[in-house]
């Protein structure tokens, strides 16, 4: 479709680089105390985009702006997964940056980069909109200026990204120098007809998955996630361990399906058939691999901040489970999945933003007897956790039942058991700060006061991860709707 | 429509919820929250039963549903409610009690410490009695079937503090807990030969063979297992009399109206795929309970007993006409017998309070649900005697009054049923019927003569004794009015039958899927026995029930007849009622005796052998543990740590990977692209 006509299907963007603009110069007229109306702003601009994202729901699939971007529904979940998620990290925040109108217009810009990142088509796209992601992300991760700590994050995340993203570009040369296009419809084409040199077109795809396996902190990509999570304000933090990681895996699928998958088959990498490595088993040991080191690095931590990093990482093993198999059913697990983790995550992290201030402290040891000082945060934290290691009947659990049965299906049994042996090994370190939590006594008795905004927000984040333990089945209809119209296929 | 039971149903939930968490804050402790959901669902039901009054179709029927539980093809499960005449009728039959029971627990209830929380469960029943009527899987009616057994236990442990009533809850419980089983089993048969909860499709499955034979009989048995618990039937009615522990208008609300009689609205529901034995079964444990029940009523002394004994009786005529296939009839008993029983146990309750009052104010002590601390009370509770009296002459069935239709449909249809079948071993079920039917007369006006006639057996009682606040009478009335036999019966006004009202037109027996399976009927009901039956059953049940009241007044007015001696005479018959049948103690003395001296058996095998092969072993094992110590400290120790020691060790060497440094960091990632590609290619 022509740039002119693409406009049309291009309005969630579209009002988003509005509203970005408009934010910028409202603030510039707002009073000191009135600052926070920038926040409220951009919240409603969040709530439109989602809205606006959802009216295109029924849109049948269409390549905008001469094939550069796609639109289909598989796009649009995610577009609302990601609007949605800055939303939550928009309430998150408030209390920690009332009037800084700068970073809720940078979280817009990013979640304007999310946007077009789960709609590309071409290899330049998918790196413009990883830079997008990424260079305001340097600029969130070092926010708090003053803090050496963020520094640190931010630059080791910009170095880190940079690594990562020259060698994916240096992949994409690969590619475009077997086939000579970009645009990924035309590289599937070219690459059926003109059988590309086995080794070089894997090297390719190996090179291109440490730019992705860096965005969604894959092993061994995996570094810069404990410090920056550490070193980032904790918002960020929650931000970056959701909202990009989730728009990272619909762009690793996208690439997947249209440049390693065969158009006609509906399951693994027909590609990889002429050539002796298969992708499939490589992505499997990666899976392993993330999600045990993830677990087994968490068991030592004793910053919560730093624990719920490399859960982070974990969490990513158990999904990369789904692009192992990566038919309907995997995928719809993994989509799945991505809500219920957004939920039991953000919960976990807000309710550590929320007692950070009152103990003055993140480190675990700190948090004894907090079941005694503040009850309902700490039974709201003691959920999060259960349903982040997936014991019924929490939302986490019937998202790991999802994948697992879809792993299950397709004969993936060491895997499979595998995936749970790691979720017996993270009930280790989950249940550990429960148990401080509700176990010892603490030294200092005082209650805690939490204040009512956090007590609505944490409701907000604790029903949907009850409510889907038992019954999600509209989730899951929506989900599986939104692999239906899936570009291309 | 299906909006409308959605909001009846759910609407308690929200009551209950609201009552739990904020109950003891809200004023007045929240009584109005659930009174005002169950009223609201009361108006609602009405509405619904307006509209199939309107409709005036046997065969209505609506049914939606959502998916719940979906993990492809082995197991799916839907969220529904199925909504036929039955359904509705049923609802607003425990709406009304219901209902009238909340306005009436805010008089009886008054100044309880645990008030909230009385009203709290009170909801929490009625939703899940409500969810057990109209939800349209058996999955989805035993998770409610197990929700009215909480409540149930709760509501009757309610004075925990007493150990009676935290016992009988208990009771109630376990002893229920030996039907549901059955229950669950026949349930899991049912999913195993037809993959589906789904009445219908249950329906669809039996009537295409898919379940037959041994089997269905062996399901129809075990599903009704779980009826015999909840409706207290012989063997397992145990537990019913001493659920009078809970407060009276508990007993009223789930213990005389809802909950037991959960068990005839199963038999119903499941009334198609009850095969032939499954069928004699059911009558036969019906009939037998009802007689028996009647005859332990004649002897007790507790108020509330007696009621006990009567409902387990009355249930035991609605599971009997189950079993014969008068499935209107037994249906019609319930919702009469639901209106009339609970208001006999909210007159009683009346009663109890009134003497409750007077003993505090006098401070003697005593039982105050004893009849022998009673005696006279007509003049002063008129309200009450009238009522009582009103609900008497329904249970005894007395024409003009509900109770007379329904049982006279019962006992007509166990006749037809007799003489339709070439076996006269069936005519013991029409004996059963009108003997207990006998009997019920007898021990209804004994109840009446003792509490409100004659004289005041403990006049310092009597002078304080006063009629209960409206609160509590209006209930009575409103249940007296719903006890007249035109209720049911219109358009029609005839006394002797209810077969023109809207009722039995509305209430028709469902095609059965076994008749369908086997290509025949289940029974052969003809139809010159059907017309003999009914005539011969009503002039039989008038005699019977007006010579039960004149022997009651024979016995215990005039006192024509020394009571005394007639007791001393047959004095062992009259310990075997008394102590009814002595079932707590063969209880006692096989079921639990002997799982305590299972207990002490496995106690003493593994005190005596078991420990002596531990103890043996031991010194076995003091030989060679010299050598073997070093050998389990380094090997054996050493390998159970060490899994734990190395998950941790690998945590501390992941940990020591990072190192901070950013250019490792790099390295690290450049060198695993590298890894990987060397590793895939070897």
């Amino acid at each position: 479709m022509s740039n002119l006509n693409s406009l049309q299907y291009f309005i969630p963007e579209l009002f988003l680089t509005v509203s970005i603009l408009v934010i910028i110069i409202v603030d510039l007229f707002l009073k000191k105390e009135k600052k926070v109306v920038s926040a409220y702003l951009t919240a409603l601009a969040l709530l439109v985009a989602m809205a606006l994202s959802f009216q295109q729901y029924n849109f049948s699939p269409a390549s905008l702006f001469e094939g550069m971007v796609v639109l289909d529904s598989f796009a649009i979940f995610f577009k609302i997964l990601a609007a949605f998620s800055t939303l939550i990290i928009v309430f998150i925040s408030l209390p920690t940056f009332r009037d800084k109108a700068e970073y809720y217009v940078l979280l817009l810009v990013v979640t304007l980069g999310m946007f077009i990142m789960v709609q590309v088509n071409d290899l330049l796209m998918i790196l413009l909109s990883m830079e997008m992601v990424g260079v305001i992300s340097y600029v969130l991760a070092g926010y708090n200026k003053k803090n050496l700590k963020s520094n640190e994050a931010s630059l080791k995340y910009l170095l880190f990204g940079a690594a990562s993203t020259g060698v994916m570009a240096f992949g994409f040369s690969y590619i475009y120098g077997m086939t000579g296009h970009t645009n990924l419809y035309l590289i599937q084409q070219a690459l059926l007809n003109n059988n590309p040199h086995p080794l070089a077109f894997f090297i390719a795809v190996v090179l291109i998955l440490a730019g992705l396996g860096y965005k969604i902190a894959m092993v061994p990509f995996h570094f810069w996630v404990p410090d920056v999570y550490e070193g980032s304000p904790t918002p960020i933090t929650a931000f970056f361990s959701v909202g990009p990681k989730a728009v990272g895996v619909a762009l690793f699928i996208r690439f997947l399906t249209t440049i390693v998958a065969h158009p006609a088959s509906t399951g693994l990498y027909d590609f990889t058939q002429n050539i002796p490595i298969k992708l499939p088993e490589l992505l499997a040991v990666l899976a392993v691999l993330t999600m045990t080191l993830g677990n087994l690095s968490a068991l030592q931590q004793k910053n919560i901040k730093r624990l719920l990093g490399y859960s982070a990482i974990a969490h990513v093993g158990y999904m990369l489970m789904a692009l192992v198999v990566f038919n309907g059913n995997a995928i719809v697990a993994v989509m799945f999945y991505a809500i219920v983790y957004l939920f039991m995550n953000f919960g976990a992290f807000w309710i550590v933003e929320t007692i950070t201030p009152k103990l003055k402290s993140e480190r675990i040891a700190d948090y004894t007897g907090l079941g005694y000082r503040a009850p309902f945060t700490a039974v709201a934290l003691a959920v999060f956790l259960f349903s982040l290691t997936g014991i019924p009947p929490t939302a986490g659990f019937i998202g790991k039942v999802y994948l697992f049965s879809a792993v299950i299906k397709e004969q993936w049994y060491l895997l499979a058991v595998l995936g749970v042996l790691n979720s017996v090994v993270s009930l280790y370190y989950y249940a550990y700060v429960i148990k401080v939590m509700f176990l010892n006594q603490p030294e200092n008795n005082d209650l805690i006061e939490v204040p009512l905004y956090n007590k609505v927000l944490t409701w907000v984040l604790l029903i949907p991860t009850l409510v889907m333990g038992l019954y999600w089945n509209p989730v899951i209809t929506f989900t599986e709707n939104s692999l239906g119209l899936f570009f291309g296929k | 429509m299906i909006q409308t039971a959605l909001i009846i149903w759910l609407l308690p939930l929200a009551a209950f919820v609201i009552n739990i968490f904020i109950g003891k804050r809200l004023p007045r402790k929240g009584d109005w929250v659930s009174t005002g959901a169950i009223g609201v669902s009361f108006l609602l039901s009405y509405y619904m039963l307006f509209q199939i009054l309107g409709n005036y179709n046997p065969d209505f029927a609506l049914q939606a549903s959502v998916p719940w539980i979906d993990l492809g093809e082995t197991f799916k499960l839907n969220m529904g409610i199925y909504l036929d005449n039955l359904a509705v009728i049923m609802t607003v039959v425990v709406t009304t009690v219901s209902f009238l029971v909340h306005v009436y627990s805010i008089g009886y209830m008054h100044g309880e410490p645990l008030y909230n929380r009385f009203y709290a469960y009170l909801s929490l029943f009625s939703f899940s009695m409500l969810g057990l009527i109209m939800w349209d899987n058996l999955f989805g009616i035993y998770i409610m079937w197990e929700l009215v057994g909480i409540c149930s236990y709760l509501l009757i442990g309610y004075y925990f503090e007493k150990d009676s009533a935290a016992n009988a809850g208990k009771k109630a419980f376990i002893t229920n807990r030996v039907g549901d089983f059955g229950f669950l089993i026949g349930l899991l048969i049912v999913f195993t030969a037809l993959g589906t909860f789904n009445l219908s499709d249950i329906h669809q499955g039996v009537s295409q063979g898919q379940l037959s034979g041994g089997l269905l009989t062996a399901a129809g048995v075990l599903l009704f297992a779980g009826a015999i618990g909840k409706s207290a039937q012989f063997p397992l009615h145990v537990w019913l009399p001493d659920a009078m522990e809970g407060p009276t208008p508990v007993s009223a609300l789930i213990h005389a109206a809802t909950m037991v009689a959960a068990g005839v609205y199963l038999m119903a529901r499941l009334s198609f795929m009850l095969s032939l034995d499954a069928m004699l079964v059911v009558a036969y444990v019906g009939g037998f309970t009802a007689i028996f029940a009647a005859t332990i009523a004649i002897t007790q002394n507790d108020i509330k007993r007696v009621l006990a004994y009567s409902t387990i009786s009355q249930l035991g005529y609605m599971i009997m006409a189950m079993g014969v296939g008068s499935y209107t009839a037994g249906f019609f008993h319930l919702t009469t017998h639901a209106m009339f029983k609970a208001g006999l146990f909210l007159g009683s309750g009346s009663v109890i309070h009134a003497v409750h009052h007077a003993m505090d104010k006098t401070g003697s002590h005593g039982d105050p649900n004893d009849i022998r601390n009673m005696g006279g009370f007509k003049d002063k509770m008129p309200v009450t005697y009238i009522t009582f009296v009103i609900f008497s002459l329904a249970l005894s069935g007395i024409p003009f009054f509900s109770g007379f239709l329904s049982k006279d449909a019962i006992l007509g249809g166990t006749l037809a049923f007799a003489m339709s079948q070439s076996n006269p071993i069936h005519y013991l079920l029409p004996v059963f019927g009108f003997g207990a039917a006998f009997i019920t007369a007898f021990y209804m006006f004994r109840l009446i003569i003792k509490t409100f006639l004659g004289q005041p057996q403990k006049p310092e009682l009597y002078e304080h004794v006063h009629e209960s606040p409206k609160v509590m009478t209006v209930p009575l009335m409103v249940l007296a009015a719903l006890s007249i036999w035109f209720i049911y019966t219109l358009p029609s006004v005839n006394p002797m039958g209810a077969a023109g009202g809207w009722f039995m037109h509305l209430i028709r027996q469902p095609i059965s899927a076994v008749a369908a399976q086997l290509g025949h009927p289940v029974y052969i009901i003809t139809e010159h026995a059907e017309h003999a039956a009914h005539v011969n059953g009503i002039i039989i049940s008038i005699i019977l029930a007006f010579g039960g009241i004149l022997l009651a007044f024979a016995f215990y007015f005039w006192k024509k007849v020394d009571v005394e001696a007639l007791t001393e005479k047959i004095k062992p018959l009259y310990n075997l009622s008394l102590n009814k049948y002595y079932f707590d103690e063969i209880y006692q003395a096989t079921v639990i005796n002997g799982l305590l001296a299972w207990n002490n058996l496995l106690k003493w095998f593994d005190e005596n052998i078991i420990d002596f092969i531990v103890n043996f072993s031991a010194k076995v094992v003091r030989v060679f543990s010299a050598f073997d110590g070093k050998f389990d400290n380094l090997v054996i120790d050493g390998m159970v740590n060490a899994v734990a020691d190395m998950t941790l060790q690998f945590g501390r060497g992941f940990k020591k990977l990072q190192t901070g440094q950013i250019q490792y960091y790099i390295m690290g990632a450049l060198l695993g692209t590298f890894l990987i590609i060397i590793f895939t290619l070897i």
